[in-house]
């Protein structure tokens, strides 16, 4: 390695890296700083709103829950009756049953006291076509409830097809195993409502984790701290990402995801810009891109809200091979949309969308696991080749994995004076020791996974979801 | 020693970027440290604070109930009232007590009725918790006034009227709504006045909390909603567009007509929904003539309001509508249609071969 051309290309990766993790950094700390800002603003405008009085009315606009299901059956009946417990007065769910090949149905079907129905259909998006057809409870208990049985075309599908059947101004789109608050439905319309300079086409809400969390009747009844590790790192990643990341990109008016576990739309325009694609992994992240898009496009002033009170809460992966499946598709699912909507990249028209949030995601989000990966090839090479600089790589090392522990403290300390989940003694040290160890338990198989996604992406094409198992929250 | 000696000579030897990144390092161990010891107490702190609430809680609770049943007929105040006034009074000078206090007040004051409510409403006034929350409404911190304000209302203070109307126009939303709030539960339909200087927009979050109040109260005159009919501020005249339609403000009919060509096409939308509800005919004449220059949303706005005020005339203006591209304009035609003509609804199954169009008309014949 002695020719001079060699030593300043490598001196040249070597500055690369280096900006490259110094701008992570920084742009992590911003946002962190962004996100206290925020979150702050968020507690004193909403600490003594009352929710009561917009539940109630005959005036509160209607909104549509859809949730997705396929092959549920474990959980099916229980999560109906999580849904149908909100206690917001003008809303329905509808249920899409994507051609299960389990006994969904039925059980449905015997539970709820479903008869099928003649409905029509307003086909403003294509889907595959229904199954057996639509059902509606006799029991007037349950007169909120849609079931709608359709060949199966995956997760987009059916959203697309909840989206076509919903007469109402706004849905919410949600994981069918989802667990949402009673009054989930009207924390998240507030901004819908109260926003009076701008139109708010989106809402996302925060996705808490519910492994260990007891639940009763359908409603979280006890939130307690997970014991794997596993569980644990995502759930400090959750927090870290909702609390410290969105946070901030909701004040930015720059968020480009909301969850595809729950999210609040404005149903004309996400009909408008053509419901969600079919043809990715990534369905949640795309059509926000696309609705945002085509705001900018029409020259309309809008936005994309936030809410940051745990209101969702979900069951997450607890072994390796399904947290990897789930990032995998993470990761497709963010190449798939930035891919395709590259267009608005560096693209001034696209204002901070185009400017701010798109190469955000480029960089560091995109980007960021190649690079990674990258460099630890790299460094193996050096390694081999005897040409490390250990006093170098030994002082990096070690200030990459303070940064990563307290930026985890800060999101705890957050946690702590925004939310307080997890009040129980002895959940402090705990929390403390994830924030130590998730960096060698939780984030290498991130890494992995990405890498994978990847090279999915690229030679396997036909890769789509993967699996998710549920094993249904634990019932007091 | 030598071991420190070599860190030393190996921090001065090595070159600025790892001497830079050393002291970074030690920058984060020092503040990471910090956090721990943080977080230890904030969670420590927030338990504390937690049981402290809960046995303040119980204290005042207990001191509020014999406050209640201390009184006797000789004294206007009892000695030992006034002992627990003095405790209170005593206890409410430190922010955290008082807001507790206010807690277990507002808790009780909602729990019962009658004599007893209004000796908590006395005991209000008697710890001076009412000069507490005015002195907050001229705090230079909005969330400070919107709390004041908020407080004020709980408790029905409406002596404060002036210090909260100031704040009317407000730069701060929260603080405009919870003006607007205080305003209409302590005063009710006239309390509504604030609307005719409302120069801010009255959010659709703001305007269904206002109705709910509204529609609570009973055996109440509605003010005159002709000036907000005719306001400068558009939201006001969406607001007293609802108004309209709640109270069936017939009266207002005119002035509602007018809003069918106002520049604004929520208001537009809105005054065809009304007029709609309010059975006015004459407003099914208008919007037919001018239906085609309309939005797509008011065409089918319209179009609802035809569903309703139908009439067998109406056959030859629906018939242009029955293959309309808009789904539910469509849908409401052939619905109104079968309602008028059913002969000729029916044959219109012989008529057209598209599917689509077939499906819909044999749902609207079957449903």
């Amino acid at each position: 390695m002695g020719d001079p051309i060699i030593q300043n290309i490598i001196e040249l990766f070597h500055y690369l890296f280096f900006i490259f993790s110094g701008s992570a950094i920084a742009s992590y700390l911003v946002l962190a700083f962004i996100s206290v800002i925020e979150t702050v603003e968020y507690k004193r405008k909403n600490s003594y709103v009352n929710y009561k009085e917009i539940m109630s009315s005959d005036s509160a606009p209607s909104i549509s829950i859809i949730a997705p299901a396929y092959t549920e059956s474990l959980n099916i009946v229980e999560n109906v009756r999580s849904l149908l417990s909100n206690h917001y007065v003008n809303y329905d769910v509808i249920i899409i049953n994507d051609g299960s090949k389990d006994d969904s149905l039925e059980k449905l079907i015997e539970v709820y006291n479903l008869v099928q129905v003649d409905y029509l259909i307003n086909e403003q998006i294509p889907t595959q076509p229904l199954r057996n057809g639509i059902y509606k409870s006799t029991n007037p208990a349950f007169e909120k409830l849609i079931i709608v049985d359709k060949e199966n075309g995956g997760k987009a599908d059916a959203l697309n097809m909840g989206l076509n059947i919903s007469n109402s101004e706004y849905v919410a789109c949600i994981d069918v195993d989802c667990l949402l608050l009673e009054d989930s439905l009207q924390i998240m319309i507030k901004p819908f409502l109260e926003t009076t300079d701008r139109k708010v086409i989106a809402a996302g809400g925060v996705i808490r984790i519910a492994n260990s969390c007891v639940v009763k009747g359908g409603k979280l009844h006890d939130v307690n701290f997970p014991k794997k590790l596993i569980e644990q790192g995502q759930i400090l990643e959750y927090i870290r990402a909702f609390l410290l990341g969105r946070m901030a990109w909701s004040r930015l008016n720059g968020l480009l995801v909301i969850s595809g576990a729950f999210g609040l739309f404005d149903k004309k325009i996400a009909i408008k810009v053509g419901g969600y694609d079919r043809n990715t992994v990534g369905e949640d992240m795309e059509l926000v891109v696309r609705m945002r898009a085509y705001m900018e496009e029409q020259n309309k002033i809008y936005k994309v809200a936030y809410i940051p009170d745990p209101l969702c809460w979900t069951e997450a992966p607890d072994n390796y091979k399904i947290f990897i499946s789930q990032r995998n598709r993470w990761t497709r699912g963010t190449i798939e949309t930035l891919r395709k909507h590259r267009k608005i990249g560096f693209n001034p028209k696209y204002r901070v969308l185009g400017l701010v949030s798109y190469p955000y995601w480029f960089f560091f989000e995109r980007m960021a696991p190649v690079i990674e990966f990258v460099g630890i090839l790299y460094f193996g090479i050096l390694i081999a080749f005897n040409q490390v600089r250990w006093d170098y790589a030994f002082a990096l090392i070690i200030l990459a994995y303070l940064f990563t522990v307290f930026f985890s403290l800060i999101a705890l300390i957050t946690e702590e004076l925004t939310y307080h989940q997890y009040k129980k003694k002895g959940t402090g040290i705990r929390l403390l020791q994830i924030a130590f160890l998730e960096p060698f338990v939780n984030h290498p198989f991130i890494l992995y996974a990405a890498r994978r996604g990847n090279f999915d992406y690229y030679f396997n094409k036909k890769k789509k979801w993967g699996e998710m198992t549920r094993k249904g929250m634990t019932k007091a | 020693m030598n071991t420190y000696r070599f860190l030393i000579d190996y921090f001065n030897d090595s070159p600025t970027i790892i001497q830079a990144t050393w002291i970074v390092i030690g920058l984060f161990s020092i503040l990471i440290l910090g956090l721990i010891l943080y977080l230890k107490y904030l969670r420590g702190h927030l338990r504390k604070k937690e049981s402290i609430t809960v046995a303040y809680e119980q204290e005042y609770e207990a001191a509020l109930i014999t406050y209640l049943y201390a009184g006797n007929d000789e004294e206007e105040i009892s000695s030992e009232q006034q002992a627990i006034i003095d405790l209170l009074k005593n206890g409410a000078k430190e922010p955290f007590k008082r807001k507790i206090l206010i807690a277990v007040l507002l808790k009780l004051k909602n729990e019962i009725s009658g004599e007893v409510a209004e000796s908590i409403q006395n005991l209000y006034y008697q710890t001076e918790l009412v000069d507490y929350a005015l002195s907050r409404l001229s705090h230079k911190k909005w969330y400070v006034i919107a709390k004041g304000i908020r407080e004020l209302k709980q408790f029905q203070i409406k002596e404060a009227y002036n210090p909260v109307i100031i704040h009317l126009n407000h730069p701060r939303p929260e603080v405009r709504k919870e003006m607007q709030l205080y305003m209409v539960n302590l005063f009710y339909f006239e309390g509504l006045t604030f609307l005719d200087l409302l120069e801010t927009p009255l959010s659709e979050w703001d305007q269904i909390q206002l109705l709910e109040i509204l529609q609570k109260l009973e055996n109440q005159n509605i003010s005159n909603i002709t000036s907000w009919l005719q306001s400068s501020n558009d939201s006001v005249i969406i607001f007293a567009l609802k108004l309209a339609k709640i109270y069936n403000q017939l009266e207002a009919k005119n002035e509602i007509i007018q809003l069918l060509h106002h520049i604004n096409k929520k208001v537009r939308l809105e005054a065809i929904d009304v007029l709609s509800y309010l059975n006015v005919l004459e407003a099914k004449e208008i919007l037919k003539t001018d239906l085609q220059k309309r939005s797509q949303e008011e065409q089918i706005a319209v179009f609802k309001m035809i569903e309703n005020l139908y009439e067998n005339d109406d056959e030859s203006f629906i018939m242009k509508y029955i293959h309309d591209d808009l789904f539910e304009i469509k849908i409401i035609a052939l619905k109104i249609l079968k309602r008028i003509n059913r002969e000729k609804f029916c044959s219109l199954k012989s008529e057209s071969s598209d599917d689509s169009f077939l499906r819909i008309v044999n749902f609207i014949e079957n449903n």
